[in-house]
């Protein structure tokens, strides 16, 4: 890095070769090439480390015993670990390189203040490090994607205040006239985040609220991290990635607005409809089950927006590893939606509430929209990062099939066992969708390892 | 734009390594991309309009059907009643599971003290061991069952025509307790196509207090001295339910597991 701090190189398209607008991307891409290299290496890492635990612990649904006698490899400490290795780790570390790139891109500047990513990362890293292992040492809080101990929890919330203030800086120093449409989305996540972060965290934590009222707040924090956090940024991410890789514009602005504005206005009210039955006022619970009902607007809002942008082009799909991943994810995050809304109905709800099936749900959500959509930005932004092309197209095929495979097969199953589940108050697929499980991340972190 | 690095001291470094790609080729990614994407201005369609209109509807009709009228006193569950099926899955069920019929338990006792000589078919072994099933022992009244259960045979006894003499059927009212007895007595009464009276642990109770002072086995001439009927104290013929939650669920039992 030079003195700067900025990572900047010569632009090496001349300009004979390419018009302005290359050279401005050359230079923007330079730009971006640490930052967004530490996040993504690090979710790598932490792909990696979250699915040998997710083996492990699918291992102790089948072996209960092995390790039983040393503490921090217990099942009630692994599997929180697990899943917070993939929400904070994975997930939302991959899902903040993809952000800065498309920021740094869409705000047509080079990276500023790199240094406040590089110590976000750093720090970061450090929370999630610390929160793991205070999991494993037995200091989980024992809410559901909330487990940090509170040191873990300050860091994480140190290290994201550098990169919202960046993101904000960033905003400041844009240049052009049109915000666009991936911008409205980043942006509203990064601001959304601190807020269902620091409610989660003040109301279970700080200045607790009483009794039953606690599962509310945690379940209206992990449905909303779901949708607000992670759902606007992949939005975002396919709304650039669509357009961008088939060179047409999307389909329409006031489907966008609409789609972005409805969504953000209902999704805020979700969270207690994977509480039907219990013990709450039932206007709570149905509020949220209603405001789920009105997500279908932003779904087959956005959903039409990008079908019609995609028309005519999807056997684009066969050649772009890019395409292929962002329209699998984009397709998805429909299919999550519509779930999402089946199984919060009280008639539904009653038999898949608190089994497999909510499982299956977040894992639509997380691994096949999301991880799909975020897998097909990498696939675009490494190449430019690092200055050289894919290496294995087969590899890349391969891990989309195997993905989709193991997505398919997961969700299915835990479906299914989830509703039998529910029906029968027994669990007869249980081993089997677990043991899926954990095939399934292993294959995707193994290909996708070739990074 | 405005702060590229220009000086010609940073050429070939910064983020190259040294590397000696081609110029062409490293940045081939960038060249071939498309243009940065814009939007079109299509309008609405009012199909999605209708939709639009359709989820408004059914949210709304939701909230009003299962508000609870916005008070806090209108808890979940809403509207009918939980299905039979939660109920029997909630704490009922797991009472269920705690507490098991006379009859199951009965054939738990069975199974360790008794299965040994009369087959777990309750058919014994021919000329060793009388058969349980269809016996006149077993299916008569339990004065007679209950003697020999709790004190033992000895001796010649005929069972369905056939003898029996040679074996011993050892007292049980040192080893097993008066709940465990009676269960196993109405097991015996009720399986096999057997359908006596049950047998209850207060009975047995009272007639182990009548046999007191009755320390060795009976024979069998002793035994049917004794009138063919019912201890005292029981159900009336053809088997009240020994308790009412237990008669009512056998139904829904829960599924054993595997």
């Amino acid at each position: 890095m030079n003195a700067t701090g900025i990572p900047l190189k010569e632009p090496s398209v001349s300009a004979a070769a390419g018009d302005a607008e290359q050279l401005e991307r050359a230079y923007i891409d330079a730009s971006t090439r640490v930052p967004v290299l530490m996040f993504y290496t690090s979710a790598m890492a932490w792909l990696i480390l979250g699915t040998l635990l997710a083996g492990f612990v699918s291992f102790k649904l089948h072996s209960p015993d092995l390790f039983s006698d040393i503490s921090f490899l217990t099942w009630g400490r692994v599997r929180p670990a697990h899943m917070n290795v993939m929400v904070y780790g994975w997930a939302s570390m991959a899902g903040m390189g993809t952000a800065i790139w498309l920021m740094a891109r869409l705000c047509r500047t080079v990276l500023r203040y790199p240094l406040l990513l590089v110590a976000g990362a750093v720090f970061w890293n450090l929370g999630v490090l610390l929160g793991v292992g205070g999991i494993l040492l037995g200091d989980s809080t024992g809410y559901q994607w909330l487990e940090f101990p509170h040191y873990a929890a300050i860091i994480l919330f140190v290290a994201y205040t550098l990169v919202i203030s960046w993101a904000v800086l960033m905003f400041r120093y844009r240049r052009g006239e049109q915000i666009y449409i991936t911008q409205w989305y980043l942006l509203g996540a990064f601001l959304w985040f601190p807020w269902l972060y620091a409610a989660g965290q003040l109301m279970l934590f700080v200045v607790p609220v009483q009794g039953v009222l606690q599962s509310a707040v945690g379940w209206w924090y992990a449905n909303n991290l779901l949708f607000l956090w992670f759902g606007a940024i992949g939005l975002g991410t396919a709304y650039y990635m669509i357009p961008k890789v088939i060179g047409r514009p999307v389909y329409s602005y006031h489907l966008a607005t609409i789609g972005f504005w409805s969504y953000a206005l209902f999704s805020s009210w979700t969270g207690m409809q994977r509480l039907v039955d219990g013990p709450f006022p039932a206007w709570m619970i149905t509020a949220s089950i209603a405001a789920t009902i009105l997500t279908m607007i932003p779904v087959a809002t956005v959903g039409l927006n990008h079908h019609m942008t995609m028309q005519g082009y999807f056997p684009l799909m066969r050649y772009s590893p890019t395409l292929r991943f962002t329209v699998f994810g984009a397709m998805s995050y429909t299919v999550f939606s519509v779930i999402g809304v089946l199984i919060s109905l009280r008639s539904v709800a009653r038999y898949v509430n608190f089994t497999q099936a909510s499982i299956a749900y977040s894992h639509l959500g997380l691994y096949a929209f999301f991880t799909m959509v975020i897998f097909g930005s990498m696939y675009y932004i490494v190449p430019r990062l690092v200055g050289r092309e894919w290496r294995y197209a087969s590899l890349i095929k391969l891990h989309f099939w195997a993905s989709v495979y193991g997505i398919g097969l997961m969700t299915l199953m835990l479906l299914a066992g989830g509703y039998l589940q529910g029906a029968d108050m027994q669990n007869p697929s249980l081993a089997l969708s677990e043991s899926i499980e954990t095939a399934q991340p292993y294959l995707r972190g193994q290909t996708s390892g070739t990074h | 734009m405005n702060d590229e690095p220009k000086s010609p001291a940073r050429v070939g470094q910064g983020m190259d390594y040294g590397e000696q790609a081609d110029v062409q080729q490293v940045h081939a990614a960038v060249q071939r991309e498309k243009r940065e994407p814009r939007v079109g201005a299509e309008p609405l369609s009012i199909w999605l309009i209708a939709i639009y209109g359709l989820a408004v509807f059914f949210g709304g009709a939701y909230l009003g059907r299962y508000s609870g009228n916005f008070t806090s006193g209108g808890l979940d569950p809403m509207g009918a009643p939980p299905p039979a099926k939660k109920a029997a899955a909630g704490p009922a069920g797991a009472e269920q599971v705690a507490e098991l019929s006379p009859h199951d338990r009965g054939k738990k006792v069975f199974s360790a003290n008794c299965q040994t000589c009369h087959q777990a078919n309750g058919l014994g072994v021919s000329g060793q061991y009388p058969p349980l099933a269809g016996s006149e022992f077993t299916t008569g009244g339990s004065r007679r069952m209950a003697m020999i259960v709790l004190k033992g045979l000895q001796g010649p006894v005929t069972v369905k025509g056939q003898q029996f003499g040679t074996a011993v059927m050892q007292p049980w009212d040192k080893t097993l307790t008066d709940k465990q007895i009676a269960d196993v007595m109405t097991y015996e009464r009720t399986e096999w196509g057997n359908s006596a009276s049950p047998v209850t642990p207060e009975q047995i109770a009272a007639f182990r207090k009548e046999l007191a002072n009755h320390p060795e086995s009976f024979s069998a001439p002793e035994v049917l001295a004794a009138p063919d009927q019912d201890l005292a104290g029981g159900a009336p013929a053809g088997g009240a339910p020994p308790k009412p939650g237990e008669a009512a669920k056998p139904g829904e039992m829960p599924k054993p597991q595997g």
